[in-house]
């Protein structure tokens, strides 16, 4: 099986600033990705080339085999790539509904009836009709979870998404990344919390200062020199 | 048209260009403060120029004091009349989305032009203070146009160094740089915004006092000032208060350049073809500025 | 019930409307047909602004060429008036094409800055362009005593603007362009193509200038560059739209209403003060109401967005 996303030397300058400096990965569809790195490391840039909303300078992005790095951010997304934000992002004067049913076109019976199931999916099925700016933070933030959803992409990019969150709702969106895992999704997340990332993901990338300092399985993550020299400093 | 463009003309329409700028690059200095410090445009910065050029013009003609010296008296009005309209109205839309404070200060705007109305009619009105040119070999400058750069180049710089040099200076970029960080260094957002209002309306009278001399005053000469100092802040960039200046002198040399080979009235329109091209080419402007 | 109850005001409404001409007198129809022109121009400036968030700071620009193509081919080729202004309503549609796809894309005030300038380059153009347009001296139409079928067809395309409005508020179109104005780029990144979406909404709101500005030319018989293309004729729509809601579907109509009615009863009395009074009253629904009458209902009472 080739790659689902390949990065190839990627790099992305603001000024004199190299946010991302020739970063390569490779992920493999159906498993559970993080990346991580200290506070402007370059973790949310990396995601911002990928999904198209920063044009890359150099390098290139494969998804399927297929150049999507120069693509706008709606081209990416209708490759089968999702995301959220670090800052919730959703539609606040649109219902939760709405919010929903402006993420696909056709039928509308047909998306009608997904946006409820990803509302029950949530729990938050009684609160379709309200607008999106009316709902509490961790309402929102299901929200933005699900919208990514109603397309069914098969790589979703989740930026942060246990910030802010409290125990409970944290551990119902973590069962349901395992659950779209189980599905064979692929998900890379970026996340600061290493409980979750420890607990959650298979493999783990580490940026500092834009550049990509070691990958593998968490546990090795954890004791990697280099890792803690990045975090805590010499 | 003129197919016979000489090197003097040329020379005389660079250096018309430049005199003018100069006085773009004071008036839009003023917006650009504006824009910059509460990303608010303001319409009625040509109105207030307008207004400056009125209290010349009223002090000249009933106490016939010099149109030069009014100065002294436009400048500390307008600021004062500044500070007002930022206190009262726009403080109240900064953080609005745009059309508030574009339609706000539109509102302003005809509202100053009606009051000048009522107060000094429509009829045109000039100051006759200094007319005749320099002779220097085969170029001729009227003299007015010549001591209005040099005042104006005086006043652009002092307000330049106040805005690198000085404390109060020094806060006002801060605001526009980034008010979160400003308010978290102790600065008072509320009376920078006041203070730049202010100081931009000053300028902007400082503007109308100039012009009294050169140009017919009437209510409405105000509006064009507005487009073109738009478009001085979007040659030189949004924010880049250097580029304010360069932007200005670029501005009066391409209307001058222009005029050589364009009527009057299609000269007119290559000021907002221009805007509109450097928008869509570079929207943080010809020097750089900070991206939106 | 209520339904019902507002239907048939609707229809009595209409009717009444319809059968205004037969009764009333030469200056009321004309008073009527510049309240729906208002109501179209409000409606259409709603379509692109109110929605997307993107603020049309030259909109007078399509009721300008829709005026003078109409009017241009009604004096130069003899054109009768009603094709004449569905031409202009179609050569609004391909100036927005031409001005949208570049503009389009710059962010907030830039955008609004980009209409205002290139409204005055279209004024400039319409002085420059002697042999077609007559330059300055303007435009002359031919005597024509039409003003009972341009009151229809004025009133019919202010209808036909607030029934598209209503399609589109109710249609995931309209949605789409909405989420352009809460958060463009999370629209871009949930996958519309926002360029697309914000040209679309661009062409269908200068349709309806351009034809009312077609029916305007030949109902005042006479154009010239500052005729057609003043900024306070934008601004005017868009207080308008401010003052009634914006992004509902009644909201323009009420308040192209409320603001025409207020314009004819009072300003005509005091029309020393007229601008001074016009700035006090953008600047109160600026600072007082900035969503509107209905806007703040719709708050206050959680009524749907279609209203």
């Amino acid at each position: 099986m080739p790659p689902i996303l390949e990065v190839t030397n990627l790099t992305k300058r603001f000024g004199g600033v190299t946010a991302v400096n020739r970063v390569s990965l490779s992920l493999d569809a159906g498993r559970i990705y993080g990346l991580i790195g200290p506070n402007g490391s370059g973790k949310t840039t990396l995601f911002n080339c990928i999904t198209g909303l920063v044009r890359r300078d150099a390098g290139e992005v494969r998804f399927k085999r297929r150049r999507i790095d120069g693509l706008k951010p709606h081209q990416v997304f209708h490759h089968g790539i999702g995301r959220t934000f670090q800052v919730i992002r959703v539609f606040p004067e649109l219902t939760a509904l709405e919010n929903l049913m402006v993420v696909t076109t056709g039928d509308h019976a047909r998306a009608c009836r997904r946006a409820g199931e990803l509302l029950r999916f949530v729990k938050i099925e009684s609160l379709a009709g309200e607008y999106a700016g009316n709902l509490s933070y961790g309402q929102q933030k299901l929200l933005e979870f699900i919208r990514v959803l109603m397309t069914d992409p098969e790589l979703i990019l989740l930026d942060e998404p246990a910030a802010g969150v409290n125990r409970t709702l944290l551990n119902e969106l973590l069962d349901a990344v395992r659950a779209l895992r189980d599905r064979g999704k692929t998900i890379l997340l970026v996340e600061h919390d290493m409980k979750v990332v420890m607990g959650l993901c298979e493999t783990v990338f580490v940026l500092d200062h834009g550049e990509k300092l070691a990958e593998g399985p968490p546990g090795v993550i954890q004791s990697d020199e280099r890792v803690i020299e990045a975090y805590f400093g010499r | 048209m003129n197919p016979f463009i000489t090197p003097v003309m040329l020379g005389q329409v660079i250096i018309s260009g430049l005199l003018a700028g100069s006085l773009y690059a004071m008036v839009a200095l003023g917006l650009g403060l504006i824009f910059g410090v509460m990303r608010v445009l303001n319409i009625a910065h040509g109105p207030l120029l307008m207004l400056g050029a009125y209290v010349t013009f009223w002090l000249f003609s009933t106490v016939g004091l010099n149109p030069y010296l009014s100065l002294l008296v436009s400048m500390p009005l307008l600021y004062l009349l500044g500070m007002l309209l930022q206190r009262f109205l726009v403080r109240r839309v900064v953080d609005a989305p745009e059309l508030s404070s574009l339609l706000l200060t539109f509102g302003v705007s005809i509202a100053l032009v009606n009051v000048a109305q009522l107060a000094f009619t429509s009829d045109l009105r000039a100051v006759e203070y200094l007319t005749g040119s320099f002779v220097l070999g085969p170029f001729a400058f009227s003299k007015s146009r010549v001591i209005a750069c040099a005042i104006a180049i005086a006043i652009t710089v002092s307000a330049f160094l106040f805005l690198q040099k000085t404390r109060l200076g020094k806060a006002i970029r801060a605001v526009s740089q980034s008010r979160e960080v400003a308010q978290v260094c102790g600065i008072n957002v509320g009376r920078i915004h006041m203070i730049a209002f202010g100081l931009a309306s000053a300028l902007a009278a400082a503007g109308g006092s100039l012009v009294a001399v050169m140009v017919a005053i009437q209510p409405e000469m105000g509006q064009v000032y507005t487009f073109k100092s738009f478009l001085v802040i979007v040659l030189g960039g949004a924010g880049n208060y250097p580029g304010a200046l360069l932007g200005g002198l670029l501005l009066g040399l391409i209307e001058q350049v222009s005029s050589l080979f364009l009527t009057t009235q299609v000269n007119e329109a290559v000021a907002y073809i221009l805007l509109v091209l450097v928008l869509l080419v570079r929207p943080t402007g010809l020097l750089g500025g900070r991206a939106s | 019930m209520r339904r019902l109850g507002l239907a048939a005001l609707a229809a009595l409404a209409v009717v009444a409307l319809a059968l205004y001409p037969l009764e009333g007198t030469g200056y009321g129809v004309r008073v009527m047909l510049q309240l729906f022109m208002w109501i179209a121009l409000a409606q259409s400036w709603n379509l692109i602004s109110g929605l997307t968030g993107y603020v049309s700071f030259g909109h007078v620009a399509f009721y300008g060429m829709g005026a003078y193509s109409t009017a241009i081919v009604i004096v130069r080729l003899g054109w009768p008036w009603l094709p004449a202004a569905l031409l202009g309503g179609a050569m609004a549609m391909v100036l927005a094409l031409v001005i949208g796809w570049p503009c389009l894309r710059l962010k907030g005030p830039y955008f609004a800055i980009a209409m205002l300038g290139l409204n005055e380059v279209l004024r400039v153009a319409a002085s420059y362009f002697e042999g077609l347009t007559g330059g300055g001296l303007g435009l002359s139409l031919p005597t024509l005593h039409a003003s009972v079928p341009i009151y229809y067809a004025m009133g019919l395309t202010a209808a036909g603007v607030t029934l598209l409005t209503y399609v589109i508020l109710t249609s995931r179109f309209g949605l789409r362009l909405m989420t352009i104005r809460e958060d463009e780029v999370a629209a871009e990144a949930m996958g519309i193509d926002t360029h697309r979406y914000k040209l679309y909404a661009f062409l269908l709101s200068a349709v309806a200038p351009g034809i009312v500005g077609g029916l305007s030319a030949r109902d005042q018989g006479y154009i010239e560059p500052i005729s057609v293309f003043p900024l306070l004729m934008t601004i005017t729509m868009i207080v308008m739209v401010l003052f009634g809601g914006k992004g509902t579907i009644w909201g323009p109509v009420l308040g192209a209403v409320l603001l025409f009615t207020f314009q004819e009863l009072v300003w005509a009395r005091f029309i020393y003060l007229h601008q001074l009074l016009f700035g006090a009253i953008i600047v109160t629904v600026v600072l007082l109401m900035p969503r509107g009458i209905l806007g703040v209902l719709q708050q206050k009472y959680n009524l749907p967005r279609t209203i």
